[in-house]
């Protein structure tokens, strides 16, 4: 009877605000990821980190949320939760665990020196994979959550103040204070219906460990907080931080806004070495039939189904000389004659390809034609209508990228039809150095480069990328772009982009509309 | 690239380097692929007798793409111009000349998914060639050409050029058809040395493009290295 009130209790509670879980370890992201380097292709500054300490159910999380929540239109905000870092248990540890008799509360039971080094990675920009752990099987398990692109990260944990490391990595560190009494009432509610605890075991572990935890561990953290928050009626204290962090991350854009699709186009006499004469810059043999090939592809009389068939020739046969840039070994093999043939392999650990949506998966059927067993990934990059900067969408990126080690052994393929403004090129370089590919171990495939676009500052801050391309356009001017009349456009609002002359038009559109 | 769209000129004979050609010298009608190390692995991969029929014919088609476009860039094309999307004028060239394939049975027919896929809807001739069993010559023994076939340019397909026998009586039928020398392309993967020679020396005008030149032939004449027999592995094996 005691236990289905319990039960009740906690829908009604859980009708007020989102499940607790849901809470942590999540990438909250809105309006896109605007540039967060400079034309140097330097990373601007490091995520601003938080980090949130205080007793078991002192109301960490909820903190955590209303940050989020107050922030608001910060682009990428992660909550990165102590809990998923309980160490791997050997089965006897698993056994204490089931009869309640397991430590959790004590500083030990947590890898300290793998949140530290999952926090460190966030913190500069690069890509993590959180370990993922299991209240349930009281087990670390298999699988791992991949986390990239935060500007603000959340650390919270009872002991996320405890760690030096952990906390020379914070910017901001808060000590909830809350009742231990209140706590404890708490933690009763959660352990009963998320983690499916009987109440004798809650109250035993509570006095047995969760109570001396906190005297001997956690409490004593506060005197390292800048700030301390009650546990209840905090909105002052979350309106505070959120001003603070909101203040600090101003001042760290201003210092260094990122112009780079203007800068490299108003100041032409930046270019005083002509593309030819990059060796990394690979531009396609001239031949008749590429020469026919460009013909009816830039001419605006070619129908969709011309287009489409000469542009998937022309991606494949870029797609082909791309390929000559990859590591090869010697390799003999016997014949069916029985004789030895002297050739070669090719050696790449890891290959995938990358194309930027939308227009680069108009290069995929040319890539599919000559590497059909590899992934494609893909990035989401749009202009901002406003002043034309890039914003990250969204990323889904191949499982080699995703992990570090491997993401170091990895030959990439970024595919895109252009590269003007370059714009969208450089973010997703940016993007792939940041998980730890190599720079020449980019290959960039795309039709067209525009001479006195982006390429510039493009191959200055990345000059290991190797370009692949079609042929060089030699103007870009600025165009207007008529919108589409539809849903967010009552009015068919235009934009002002950059042309490439003579180009090929919008490729995209042509290709797939 | 020319970007101010003056037509470029056909691609010269290859600097081929000898070390593939055991006699040295290429016939000048003869034109290779880029010797890449990506090419070379191409090879590799379709030389290998352990290599799956799948992986067999995704390659093989690889290399058989690039083949057809090397070929077709000894087709004539004429300046034309254009207007772009953005209204500007572009001076680039149109091509010229239809054109047809045909096909050396049964290996030949492999080279065809490869020939549509850079031109699409390209007519297909066939031409089945067989050893007379009592004079031991190439004889023709079936032909299905496009009526038309005498104004169009012919792109000949037969994977492996050995002794030279059957692409040479391939020819001969085609010229009574009418087509003159110099409009017929051979595309073939691996050619021997002196199934080269033999050819070149007879049809001096026709081109030749060949992926690759291996040492020679052994007293089957079979080539070698080589990589078996083509059709065999790509229908049967």
């Amino acid at each position: 009877m005691s236990q289905l009130l319990l039960r009740e209790e906690l829908d009604e509670s859980q009708r007020a605000s989102v499940p607790l879980k849901a809470q942590k370890n999540t990438l909250l992201i809105s309006h896109g990821r605007p540039p967060w380097y400079g034309p140097d292709g330097k990373c601007i500054s490091d995520a601003f980190v938080i980090g949130v300490g205080g007793g078991s159910a002192s109301g960490k999380t909820h903190v955590a949320r209303q940050i989020v929540k107050a922030l608001g239109s910060i682009p990428t905000v992660l909550i990165l939760s102590q809990d998923s870092f309980y160490k791997y248990h050997s089965p006897e540890e698993i056994e204490l665990a089931f009869e309640s008799k397991f430590d959790f509360d004590h500083p030990d039971a947590i890898d300290m020196p793998m949140f530290a080094s999952c926090l460190a990675d966030l913190k500069a920009c690069r890509q993590t994979n959180i370990p993922v752990y299991s209240f349930a099987e009281h087990q670390r398990l298999q699988e791992t959550k991949y986390a990239y692109g935060a500007t603000v990260i959340i650390a919270e944990g009872i002991m996320a103040l405890h760690d030096p490391a952990l906390r020379s990595l914070y910017d901001l560190k808060v000590f909830v204070q809350c009742d231990s009494d209140l706590m404890l009432a708490r933690r009763i509610t959660r352990d009963v219906k998320e983690r499916g605890r009987s109440l004798e075991g809650i109250l035993e572990q509570y006095l047995r460990y969760v109570k001396p935890s906190y005297d001997n561990f956690v409490r004593p953290t506060a005197a390292f907080a800048d700030i301390i928050v009650p546990g209840q009626n905090n909105s002052v204290a979350i309106e505070l931080i959120s001003t603070h962090t909101r203040r600090q991350l101003q001042e760290r854009s201003n210092s260094f806004r990122p112009k780079m699709v203007t800068s490299s186009l108003h100041a032409p006499s930046l270019v005083n070495e002509p593309l030819e004469n990059d060796p990394n810059l690979m531009i396609l043999p001239s031949t008749p039939q590429l020469e026919g090939i460009f013909t009816i592809l830039r001419s605006k009389d070619t129908n969709n189904q011309d287009f489409i068939f000469f542009t998937d020739r022309l991606s494949t046969l870029l797609v082909e000389h791309a390929l000559q840039f990859l590591p090869y070994a010697p390799l003999t093999v016997t014949t069916p004659l029985g004789v030895k043939s002297h050739g070669k392999k090719l050696i790449s650990k890891y290959l995938c390809g990358v194309s930027i949506l939308r227009s680069g998966s108009a290069l995929e059927r040319g890539f599919r034609r000559v590497i059909n067993d590899v992934p494609v990934g893909t990035l989401l990059i749009q202009s901002n209508s406003m002043d034309g900067e890039p914003l990250l969408l969204h990323l889904k990126l191949p499982v080699s990228v995703r992990h570090r080690s491997s993401a170091e052994e990895t030959w990439v393929i970024l595919l895109d039809a252009q590269i003007g403004t370059g714009a969208a090129a450089f973010m997703s370089i940016r993007i792939l150095l940041e998980h730890g590919v190599k720079q020449d171990h980019i290959i960039f495939v795309t039709f067209l480069v525009a001479r006195t676009g982006g390429i510039t500052t493009l191959r200055r801050a990345f000059p290991h990328v190797r370009v692949v391309c079609g042929t060089v356009d030699n103007e870009m001017r600025e165009g207007w772009l008529e919108g589409d009349r539809g849903e967010g456009n009552e009015d068919g609002v235009g934009r002002k982009i950059w042309v490439m002359n003579p180009g090929m038009g919008q490729i995209g559109d042509r290709y797939y509309l | 690239m020319s970007t101010n769209g003056v037509p470029v000129p056909p691609p010269q004979p290859s600097l081929l380097k000898t070390t593939a050609s055991s006699n040295g010298t290429v016939p000048p009608s003869v034109f290779t692929l880029p010797q890449t190390a990506q090419l070379e692995a191409l090879y590799t991969i379709i030389r290998d007798k352990d290599t799956s029929r799948g992986d067999f014919l995704f390659y093989s088609d690889r290399i058989i793409r690039l083949l057809v476009e090397e070929g077709l860039n000894h087709l004539p094309v004429v300046k034309k111009t254009v207007t772009t999307p953005t209204g500007s004028t572009y001076v680039g060239v149109g091509f010229e000349g239809k054109i047809c394939g045909v096909s050396i049975l049964r290996a030949g027919e492999a080279m065809e998914a490869g020939l549509r896929e850079v031109c699409r809807s390209v007519r297909i001739g066939k031409i089945l060639i067989q050893r007379d069993e009592e004079t031991m010559q190439p004889k023709l023994f079936y032909s299905k050409f496009p009526q038309d076939i005498a104004k169009r340019y012919v792109l000949l397909l037969d994977p492996m050029l050995a002794t030279g026998g059957s692409a040479i009586k391939a020819v001969d039928v085609l010229m009574e058809n009418g087509v003159p020398e110099d409009r017929i392309i051979f595309i073939n993967l691996i050619s021997s040395p002196e199934g080269l020679r033999t050819f070149s020396e007879k049809f001096p005008r026709l081109k030749v493009i060949t992926g690759w030149i291996d040492q020679g032939l052994n007293e089957k004449a079979y080539i070698i290295p080589g990589l078996g027999d083509f059709g065999e592995r790509r229908y049967c094996e």
